[in-house]
């Protein structure tokens, strides 16, 4: 689209629709988790790692609607307290803003992102848990959940480029 | 780096924005009320359990890839351990065997029946789902209304009770694990018969509430559920009593010793609420004008 010189990027609905889907699956996904070492690993921060590598392309409307339905989703699947996730995906994507940006995340690039959409989760959460149950979480869960979904994210970023490479439209998923 | 903002940019603020509110609302409408599971919820947990029950295969073979480095490095200890315990056992049987035909004839003299109402019949599930978070401890199982399930049946692995159903679909139920914040169950001491209140709270060691008779509950006890609270049958094993840090008295839960896999569910029928009384009485003859 251009306007007096001025460009904007045109944002496209395939992009949204297809991380849309990709959110509500590692929604449905942090049901799931790994007991490893007398520890269980849950996967509730898989989630996470869709909304930071959202395509800046994608259309913002049709995005905010999947990121917060995916949020309640994941709060039904779950049974956690309705809303908490939602808020979460909502203020994870809104500080991320993907479509302001003008270059795709970097992979050194997307590790403060990741850190700060984890710690803003553990908080909302342990904030949220407070107001409702009145009493400080155990941390050592969303710790594991943090680890677990840490781990994921080389796979997911590898995952995504050889999907990318194969698609002519290599812009809009960046 | 971030670049200008697109000509729908106020409508995407606002609708942000409005998202916020709305999920600040939802959050707040549920304090200070019970959680009750809602249709949405049910909805859910029926769509999201046929990809559980597909991510559960490999990641349960990932666990036992694990977990089979460990079991094969104790094998010899365990055997000699098991060995033990076998010879043990044999002369415990022996007693056992003893004592039930003893209770029997008494039971016999005395007219009365003790067994426990625990039903024989077991409906095997597998828990494709495990929540372990901050303030939530649940599974997901892969049994529901079609199989016979019922809100509030116990829930039981080989080691001992792990909850009781609390949201049930079609095909899945939502169990609320006894570790859980919002669980309380009736348990009584093995030993001596006296009762408490088992209150989860989030850790790995429930709180022994309400405590009736704290004289007779001493560390090493074994707790199993009374039955008062008319939820769950008497008789189902717990835990063992332990030392809190804070020095009150806390459960280490049986089932927390193995992973949670294969589970049965309990098809115990609830104890009615008592019926209203048959003869009615005249307000004249209770002194009432």
């Amino acid at each position: 689209m251009t306007y007096l010189s001025i460009s904007s990027p045109v944002k496209r609905m395939r992009p949204a629709l297809i991380a849309g889907l990709a959110l509500i699956i590692a929604g449905a996904m942090s049901i799931s988790g790994l007991n490893l070492f007398n520890a269980r690993f849950g996967f509730e921060f898989l989630p996470l790692l869709i909304l930071v590598i959202w395509p800046r392309r994608a259309n913002t409307i049709v995005s905010l609607s999947f990121v917060w339905l995916a949020g309640l989703f994941t709060d039904w699947a779950t049974g956690d307290i309705t809303g908490q996730w939602a808020l979460i995906f909502v203020l994870v994507w809104g500080f991320l803003r993907p479509e302001l940006r003008s270059d795709p995340f970097t992979p050194v690039k997307i590790i403060p992102a990741w850190l700060i959409a984890c710690v803003a989760a553990a908080l909302i959460l342990s904030l949220t848990g407070y107001f409702i149950f009145g009493i400080f979480p155990d941390l050592a869960p969303l710790g594991r959940q943090a680890i677990i979904a840490t781990l994921f994210l080389p796979i997911v970023l590898l995952l995504r480029r050889s999907i990318v490479v194969r698609l002519k439209d290599f812009d809009d998923w960046g | 780096m971030r670049g200008r903002e697109g000509p729908n940019g106020g409508i995407t603020r606002f609708a942000l924005l409005g998202t916020i509110v709305i999920s600040c609302l939802l959050i707040s409408f549920q304090r200070n009320s019970e959680l009750q599971p809602s249709a949405f919820e049910v909805t859910a947990q029926e769509t999201v359990s046929p990809l559980a029950n597909i991510l559960a295969i490999p990641l349960r073979r990932f666990e036992d890839f694990f977990s089979g480095f460990k079991d094969r490095r104790q094998a010899v200890e365990d055997n000699k351990k098991l060995r033990e315990e076998v010879s043990m056992l044999r002369e415990r049987q022996a007693r056992y065997d003893n004592l039930a035909f003893k209770v029997a004839r008494y039971e016999a003299i005395l007219g009365v029946d003790t067994e426990t109402d625990i039903p024989l019949k077991k409906i095997a599930a597998r828990a494709i789902g495990e929540m372990d978070g901050p303030f939530l401890r649940s599974l997901l199982l892969n049994v529901g209304e079609r199989d016979g399930v019922t809100m509030g049946n116990p829930v039981m692995s080989t080691d001992g009770l792990i909850g009781h159903v609390i949201n049930l679909g079609p095909n899945t139920a939502r169990v609320l694990r006894v570790s859980d914040l919002n669980s309380r169950i009736a348990v009584t001491s093995a030993e001596t018969g006296a009762t408490a209140i088992l209150a989860g709270d989030n850790t790995d060691l429930p709180k022994l509430s309400f405590i009736n008779q704290r004289e007779n509950w001493g560390l090493g006890d074994r707790v199993f559920t009374s039955g008062d609270d008319g939820f769950l049958p008497r008789g189902l094993e717990v835990g063992r009593v332990v030392q809190g840090k804070s020095g009150g008295l806390r459960v280490r839960l049986s089932s927390d010793s193995n992973p949670v896999d294969w589970v049965w569910v309990s098809p115990y029928k609830r104890l009615a609420d008592p019926d209203q009384p048959a003869i009615d009485i005249e307000p004249e003859a209770a002194g009432l004008p």
